[in-house]
């Protein structure tokens, strides 16, 4: 409350009336976010009533001369912006997926091929996990992974170290696999619908191309740690694999819809629909051949979509009242390099969701970070800043609550905080350094980055 | 999180020790409570709503001085605090008549016949306290390591918070 007022009682020289309107929400919002004394969707919604009551055409307060405000219909219609279409494709996949037990069958059949020798099984868990987490949630994949895992947990004896990394690869590996597509985790969907915002689309498979070898290889180096200081060398692990897939109807049309959406994702650029629209496909499909009914709609995690559409409003309210160019006034960017700013940009974020939501992270931080892109006069192109500021925000994983596929792995009780810590800094720096040294280089290698 | 209570209800104290011994292993997410007849067991169950505890399980004798073991979780079935609460009853001594009742009136979660084992009365507490969680509590992750973790950690997809 106090933040929030405080913009109302001093007078920020070289910031608008509305600016100052503006930069009472941010700042109500971050201290809201940050100590969650509502829950985070419900500040999301709180940002948009007070954006529609401040600054939109039907304000309560009077809109200053020459400020045109936008209409209030532009904050309502976050709540179906279409990045959250995109992700709401994502849900319908993940309910169904779940649903009808496709990802306990499909996690026991893929783990087979890697043998019974304890590094192979390790690296099975890791690349199944993170290729769930690019479809499915974060917390989603860890507690269906979790479960295929602990029955093989209390099979070993009570002080193998390796009960402890076959624990703790899961979350790592979901988290960092969640960076994987725009679906994987909602800061991906947050930073995607700012850019787009800005008129810079991504596609679906732009996205995992930018992504992917970079997630590859940060997990790559967590099958190594972990093998290594669980002491997984030499060792066998016998994992039961039965595995009855749902051979229903409703389970075949729900495998073929699956099928046929992660092919129209990939293949965008040939039939011309985007993500979004690709998205909302599997929606109208499994609504409309009953495979999904009104229970399972109501199912669906609309909070995290809420929350998304929040970081939304506050990106435009930012953008059309000049509290960006006003917040970059402050500091004076030239005296640094552009590699110092992404670098800061994806710190701050790193070190903001290490200890609150990664999605509230995203929320406040894309929108910055992309007026600082889009000045100009930085060097940064807006594309390398959004997206750099949703990678730090999942990298996030040192502490139990950090996110909550952590706080999953906790609840096991062979996972401790310095497990976790060890692990999560490791991969958090690794990863951050990763992209930092080459990302930019590869956007453009591939073709993303202009 | 609000603390869970075992309820366990038996008037001879030797049998009661007994019981109690036997389920001290979930002391770690329970609270273990006792009582000798269905009037101390009342009390007991109001100390524990006052406290903001919730009655997860009562582990209750058919042959009670006073009120039966069946008619006392018949007026916790009738009543909407103690509805959800599971009901085994542990019992050497239940007739027909009143194990059908149990049944039907009291909506028995699960009968075991004296003497237990202590195996079985582990499987069936760890059973019937998962499904307690996953009825009645909103964080079911602090349980997962001590009951049916799979079973939890399913319900944990859908109850998480944001990522």
């Amino acid at each position: 409350m106090l933040l929030f007022s405080l913009p109302w009682v001093i007078h920020f020289p070289g910031l608008s009336i509305e600016g100052h309107r503006v930069l009472s929400i941010f700042l109500a919002a971050i201290v809201l976010w940050v100590t969650e004394a509502v829950p985070l969707h419900a500040t999301a919604v709180i940002i948009i009533l007070a954006q529609i009551l401040l600054i939109s055409d039907k304000a309560l307060l009077t809109v200053p001369d020459g400020f045109d405000p936008p209409s209030f219909r532009i904050f309502f219609g976050t709540l179906a912006d279409p990045v959250l279409m995109l992700f709401l494709g994502g849900f319908f996949l993940a309910h169904g997926a779940a649903k009808f037990d496709l990802d306990r069958n499909l996690a026991r059949v893929l783990l087979r091929p890697f043998g019974i020798s304890a590094p192979m099984i390790l690296l099975g868990l890791i690349a199944i996990t993170a290729v769930f987490s690019m479809f499915m949630s974060n917390t989603a994949t860890t507690a269906t992974m979790m479960a295929v895992v602990l029955p093989v947990m209390s099979q070993l004896p009570a002080k193998d170290r390796m009960r402890t990394g076959l624990a703790l690869c899961i979350p790592i590996a979901a988290n960092v696999g969640g960076l994987g597509t725009p679906i994987g985790t909602p800061p991906n969907a947050i930073a995607i619908g700012a850019l787009a915002r800005n008129g810079i689309t991504i596609d679906f498979l732009q996205w995992m191309m930018m992504t992917i070898p970079f997630v590859i290889v940060i997990l790559i180096v967590v099958w190594v740690v972990i093998s290594k200081f669980y002491r997984f060398g030499g060792k066998k692990i016998e994992l039961s694999i039965e595995s009855t897939f749902n051979k229903s109807l409703p389970a075949i049309v729900f495998y073929v819809t699956f099928a046929a959406t992660i092919a129209l994702w990939l293949t965008s650029k040939l039939h011309g629909m985007n993500s979004s629209i690709v998205g909302f496909v599997p929606v109208v499909v499994l609504l409309s051949t009953r495979v999904f009914s009104a229970k399972d709609l109501q199912s669906i995690q609309w909070h995290v979509l809420w929350l998304v559409a929040g970081g939304i409003a506050l990106g435009i309210g930012v953008g059309k009242c000049g509290l960006d160019a006003w917040l970059l006034g402050l500091i004076d960017w030239n005296a640094m390099s552009s590699v110092m700013i992404i670098a800061m940009l994806a710190l701050t974020a790193l070190i903001f969701s290490t200890v609150i939501s990664n999605s509230a992270t995203a929320n406040f931080m894309v929108p910055l970070a992309l007026t600082l892109a889009v000045s100009g006069g930085v060097g940064i192109s807006p594309l390398t800043a959004a997206v750099f500021v949703a990678i730090g925000s999942s990298l996030a994983m040192a502490l139990p609550i950090s996110t909550p596929p952590n706080a999953v792995a906790i609840s096991t009780g062979v996972v401790h905080t310095k497990d976790l810590a060890l692990v999560g800094v490791l991969v958090g720096g690794i990863g951050l350094v990763l992209f930092l040294s080459i990302g930019p280089w590869f956007w453009k290698l591939v073709g993303v980055l202009h | 999180m609000k603390g869970l209570v075992i309820l366990c209800i038996e008037d001879e104290a030797e049998v009661r020790n007994a019981i109690v011994r036997d389920v001290e292993s979930f002391a770690d997410i329970c609270r273990i409570d006792e009582a000798e007849d269905a009037d101390d067991a009342r009390s007991a169950i109001s100390q524990c709503h006052d406290a903001g505890e919730q009655l997860a399980i009562v582990l209750c004798d058919h042959m009670l001085p006073g009120q039966s073991g069946v008619d006392f979780l018949v007026t916790l079935n009738d009543n909407a605090r103690t509805r959800t609460t599971r009901k085994v009853l542990v019992t050497g001594q239940a007739g027909q008549e009143d194990t059908i009742k149990a049944v039907n009136r009291a909506n028995l979660d699960h009968y075991i016949a004296k003497p237990w084992s202590k195996e079985n009365l582990h499987a069936v507490i760890k059973e019937q306290l998962t499904n307690y969680v996953l009825e009645c509590v909103e964080d079911v992750l602090p349980y997962v390591s001590m009951l049916d973790g799979p079973r939890l950690l399913e319900a944990a997809k859908n109850r998480s918070q944001s990522e």
